[in-house]
C-alpha cells in the first residue's frame, strides 16, 4: 500500500524531471551526409564585378536596380560578384569568370597595362568624369595638410586604390618619406565608407578617399559629414571605369556598350533605368578614352611599386 | 477507496507507533515534502527561465552571424566565413551546430565537418521579411533550439544556429543535486532536533506515567519535577496537588480506621466483661437464690405430710430445677467460666457437648498440637466465639447432620477450621442482616489478631469455614 503510494510518487518526479517539447521531428546530428556538389545552371548568368569601393553590402543595395535593369534588358539572368580586394577582381576578370566590372581607377590601370581590360564606358557624376582623392580628418581635429598627420593613425582603403592609397602614398613621398616611417600604424578597410566611418569613430586620425563615394556617404548618412572634415583634395583623377574582359565576345561587348550609353536616354521613358542610375548615384554613363587615365599612370610611377 | 479507509489505514500506522516516532514523522515528513516540492518547483521555473533564455540566446547569436556573415557571403571569403561559425561555436559552449545556406540551398559554411545531417536544412526555414524563425529540434544529442535568420532580407542566404540543451539541463541537474544535498541535510538536522524535542516532550510524560504507577501502589510521597512551565507542566502540579491531596484522604482514612478497630476492640473486650459479670451474677445470686429456693421448699415437705401440698411443692421443684438449668445454660452461653479456668479446648468440649444436645448434631472435634496449652485470653474469647456463631449459624440455617471442628497448632499460628455438611448458600446473595453481621463480627475478630478468615460456601455444597491466627502479634 504504502509502496505504491511511494511509487506513483517517484513516477510522478521522474516525468516532473524530463521536460521539453515532444513531437518534434528526430534528427541524428552524428550522421553526417556529404554535400551536394555544386548545381551548374543550365543558364549561363552574366556575371558582374564590382569593386569593394563601398563595403559589399552597401554595393549589393546600391547596384541591384542596375543588375535588375541589365538582366531584363539582356533576358538573361545578372550575378554580382564581390571580392575583398581590387587585385582579387582583377584576376577574375583577366580569368574571364566576370564579364563586365566596375573597377577602380587604379585597378584600371594595372588591368589595362597587365592583360588588355577594356574600357566601356564611365560614369557621369554632376556633369564631370573626374573625382578627386580626399584626405579627410576627425571634426574636432587640428590637423590643417597631410603634414599634420605625421605620427598619426591612418586608414587606407584597398592595398591598390588610386584614391585610398596611392595618392596619400604621394603626398607622404612629396615630404620625403614613406607612410610606414610618417605615419604611426596604418590599417586597410577595404572599403571607402568604411575608411570614412573609421576617421568619424575616431579609430583613425585620418584617410584618403574617393570623392564620389565620400559625397554619396554623405547625403545618405548627414551625421557621418558632421563628424569629419575636409583638409584637402587632389587634382582631379579618371573616374572609376566600366570595364570588360579582353575574353567577352565583341558583340556583347558592343551590346553592353549601347545599353550602358542609352541608359540616360531610357531613363526619360523608363523609371527603372532612371532608378537604376540614381541608385548608383550617376547622372549617366559615357564613353571614355583610355587617355584620361595617364595622370594616374604619372602618380604611380612617381609613387612606385606598392606592396 | 473512501477518505475514510484512508484515514483508518493512516491511523492503523501513525497511532500505533510512539510519540517519539510521531514527531519524527512530523519533522521528517514536513521537511521532505518541503524539500521535495521545492526541488521541483524549481527545477521546473529554472528549466522554464533557461530555456526562455536558451531561445533568446539562440536568436541573439544568429542576428548576430547574419549580421557579420553578410560581407563574407557576398564577397565569397568563405574561408572567413567558416571561420566566424568555428569561433561562434568555440566561443560559446551551449552551440551544437551552426551553418549558412545560400539562397539556392547550398551549403556555404558549417561547423559539422565534411557533411551535414540529413534533413537537417529542411527542419527549419525562415521566409525572407522574417524577423527570425526558432524551431525546438529533437535530436539524438538531446532537444536543440534551432534559430534561422534571413542574411541581407534573404538575398545572401540564410543562417542557422542551433543551441543545445545539454548546459541548461547540467545547470538544473546540478541546482537540483543542491537542493536535494540541503534536504538531506536539513532532514539530518531535523532529525536530530525532533529527537531533542521527543526528549523534552516525552520526559514528564513518562516520568508522570512512573508516578502514577507509584501511587496507583500506594505510594503517595511520589512527586514529578514540573521541568516547563507549559501545559504538561500544568498537568504535573496537578498530578502533585492530587497525590498530596490522596495523600492526606489516605491518613485520615488510616486514622478513622485505627480508631474503629480501636472501638471494636473496646465493644467487644467490655461485651465479653459484660457478658462475665452477668454470667457470674447469674450463677452466683439467681442459682443461690434458686437453690434456696429448693432447700425451702423441701423444708416445707418435710413439715406438713399433706399428699397434695406434697405434690405441689414436688412440681415447684421441679420448675425451680428447670429454671436453674436455664439459668445454667444462659450463663455459660454468655461466658463459660471453663474458658477462663481450663481453657479453648475445654470450653469448646463443653460447647460441642452442648450443642449436640440441643442441635441434635453429630459433631467431630479433633485437636492437634495444643491439648494442654493455654493461648492469650485475646485468642481464645476470639476463637472460641467465632467457632461459636459458626455453630449457631450453622443449627440456625445450615440443616447439616454432620459437623468436623478441627483445632490446630502450627508454626506459631492456630488454626480453626469448621465444616458442615449443610445446604450451604451463596456467598454473593444478599443474606439476612443478622448473618452478615455475624460473618462481619467473626472477620473483626479475626482481623483484630492480625488473623486471617475465609469461607467457602456454595448452595447444596455445603460450608466451610477457616481461621488463621498468630500466636505473637507483629
Amino acid at each position: 500500500m504504502l509502496s505504491r503510494w511511494l511509487g506513483l510518487l517517484i513516477a510522478f518526479l521522474l516525468t516532473a524531471c524530463s521536460s521539453g517539447p515532444s513531437g518534434a521531428p528526430l534528427v541524428h546530428l552524428s550522421n553526417l551526409k556529404p554535400l551536394p556538389a555544386e548545381v551548374s545552371s543550365d543558364v549561363i548568368p552574366l556575371r558582374v564585378a564590382v569593386a569593394a569601393v563601398v563595403s559589399p553590402k552597401g554595393t549589393a543595395e546600391s547596384y541591384q536596380p542596375l543588375l535588375d535593369y541589365l538582366s531584363a534588358q539582356l533576358n538573361r539572368p545578372v550575378e554580382l560578384v564581390q571580392r575583398r580586394t581590387y587585385t582579387e577582381i582583377n584576376d577574375l576578370i583577366e580569368s574571364g569568370f566576370v564579364d563586365l566590372a566596375f573597377v577602380c581607377t587604379s585597378a584600371y590601370v594595372a588591368g589595362h597595362d597587365k592583360f588588355g581590360m577594356e574600357l566601356l564606358a564611365a560614369p557621369q557624376v554632376n556633369g564631370e568624369t573626374v573625382y578627386y582623392s580626399m584626405l579627410i580628418v576627425p571634426r574636432d581635429s587640428p590637423a590643417q595638410g597631410i603634414a599634420d598627420l605625421r605620427g598619426k593613425v591612418f586608414a587606407f582603403t584597398d592595398p591598390m586604390s588610386n584614391s585610398g592609397r596611392v595618392y596619400p602614398t604621394y603626398l607622404v613621398k612629396q615630404l620625403g618619406s614613406t607612410p610606414e616611417q610618417f605615419f604611426a600604424r596604418t590599417f586597410f578597410t577595404y572599403s571607402h565608407d568604411d575608411a570614412i566611418r573609421a576617421v568619424a569613430a575616431g579609430l583613425a586620425d585620418g584617410a584618403a578617399v574617393d570623392s564620389l563615394v565620400y559625397d554619396f556617404a554623405v547625403s545618405r548618412d548627414p551625421t557621418l559629414g558632421e563628424r569629419t572634415r575636409l583638409i584637402h583634395r587632389s587634382p582631379p583623377f579618371g573616374i572609376p571605369p566600366v570595364v570588360v574582359s579582353p575574353n567577352v565576345r565583341p558583340q556583347l561587348k558592343a551590346e553592353l556598350q549601347a545599353l550602358l550609353l542609352g541608359m540616360a536616354d531610357e531613363a526619360l521613358r523608363n523609371p527603372r533605368a532612371q532608378n537604376a542610375l540614381r541608385a548608383i548615384g550617376i547622372d549617366r554613363f559615357v564613353s571614355i578614352d583610355d587617355s584620361a587615365y595617364d595622370s594616374v599612370r604619372e602618380l604611380l610611377k612617381a609613387v612606385g611599386s606598392l606592396e | 477507496m473512501s477518505l475514510r479507509r484512508l484515514f483508518q489505514q493512516f491511523w492503523a500506522i501513525a497511532g500505533a507507533v510512539s510519540v517519539r516516532t510521531k514527531i519524527l514523522g512530523i519533522v521528517l515528513g514536513l521537511v521532505l515534502l518541503l524539500g521535495l516540492g521545492i526541488t521541483l518547483q524549481v527545477r521546473q521555473a529554472l528549466t522554464r527561465a533557461m530555456d526562455a533564455q536558451l531561445e533568446q540566446q539562440s536568436i541573439s547569436l544568429t542576428r548576430d552571424l547574419a549580421a557579420r556573415a553578410t560581407d563574407l557571403i557576398l564577397i565569397r571569403d568563405l574561408y572567413a566565413l567558416h571561420q566566424l561559425l568555428v569561433e561562434m561555436q568555440a566561443n560559446n559552449a551551449d552551440v551544437r551546430y551552426a551553418f549558412v545556406v545560400d539562397p539556392q540551398g547550398q551549403i556555404l559554411a558549417n561547423t559539422f565537418g565534411a557533411g551535414i545531417p540529413e534533413g537537417m536544412v529542411e527542419t527549419n526555414a525562415a521566409t525572407r521579411d522574417e524577423h527570425h524563425r526558432t524551431v525546438v529540434l529533437n535530436t539524438d544529442a538531446g532537444f536543440v533550439w534551432d534559430t534561422a535568420v534571413p542574411i541581407f532580407e534573404g538575398r545572401a542566404g540564410t543562417a542557422r544556429v542551433g543551441l543545445s540543451e545539454t548546459s541548461v539541463n547540467r545547470a538544473v541537474d546540478s541546482v537540483t543535486g543542491q537542493l536535494l544535498l540541503t534536504t538531506v541535510l536539513v532532514s539530518i538536522i531535523g532529525i536530530a532536533a525532533a529527537a531533542f524535542l521527543t526528549w523534552i516532550l516525552t520526559r514528564p510524560i513518562l516520568d508522570l506515567a512512573e508516578a502514577t504507577q507509584a501511587v496507583g501502589q500506594g505510594d503517595f510521597s511520589r512527586r514529578v519535577k514540573r521541568w516547563a512551565d507549559d501545559e504538561i507542566g500544568d498537568l504535573a502540579e496537578a498530578f502533585n496537588a492530587m497525590t498530596g491531596d490522596l495523600a492526606r484522604a489516605a491518613q485520615e482514612r488510616a486514622e478513622r480506621e485505627q480508631l474503629r478497630v480501636e472501638y471494636v476492640k473496646r465493644i467487644i473486650a467490655a461485651q465479653e466483661d459484660e457478658r462475665k459479670r452477668i454470667a457470674r451474677e447469674l450463677h452466683d445470686d439467681a442459682s443461690q437464690a434458686l437453690t434456696s429456693l429448693r432447700v425451702g421448699l423441701k423444708t416445707l415437705t418435710d413439715i406438713c405430710a399433706d399428699p397434695e401440698l406434697h405434690r405441689r411443692v414436688t412440681d415447684l421443684q421441679t420448675i425451680a430445677a428447670q429454671t436453674m438449668q436455664g439459668i445454667h445454660d444462659l450463663a455459660l452461653q454468655l461466658r463459660p467460666s471453663v474458658l477462663d479456668d481450663l481453657g479453648l479446648v475445654a470450653a469448646l468440649e463443653r460447647h460441642l457437648s452442648d450443642c449436640r444436645r440441643r442441635y441434635g448434631l453429630t459433631i467431630d472435634f479433633a485437636v492437634h498440637g495444643l491439648s494442654d496449652m493455654r493461648l492469650s485470653p485475646a485468642i481464645e474469647t476470639a476463637l472460641y466465639r467465632i467457632v461459636q456463631e459458626a455453630l449457631t449459624n450453622i443449627g440456625r440455617h445450615a440443616q447439616a447432620h454432620t459437623v468436623s471442628v478441627l483445632l490446630e497448632h502450627r508454626d506459631g499460628k492456630v488454626v480453626a477450621v469448621v465444616e458442615d455438611d449443610g445446604v450451604g448458600f451463596d456467598q454473593g446473595a444478599a443474606d439476612s442482616a443478622g448473618r452478615r453481621l455475624g460473618l462481619f463480627g467473626m472477620q473483626e475478630r479475626a482481623a483484630l489478631l492480625s488473623g486471617k478468615f475465609t469461607l467457602e460456601s456454595a448452595p447444596a455444597r455445603g460450608t466451610s469455614l477457616f481461621v488463621e491466627v498468630p500466636l505473637k502479634e507483629g
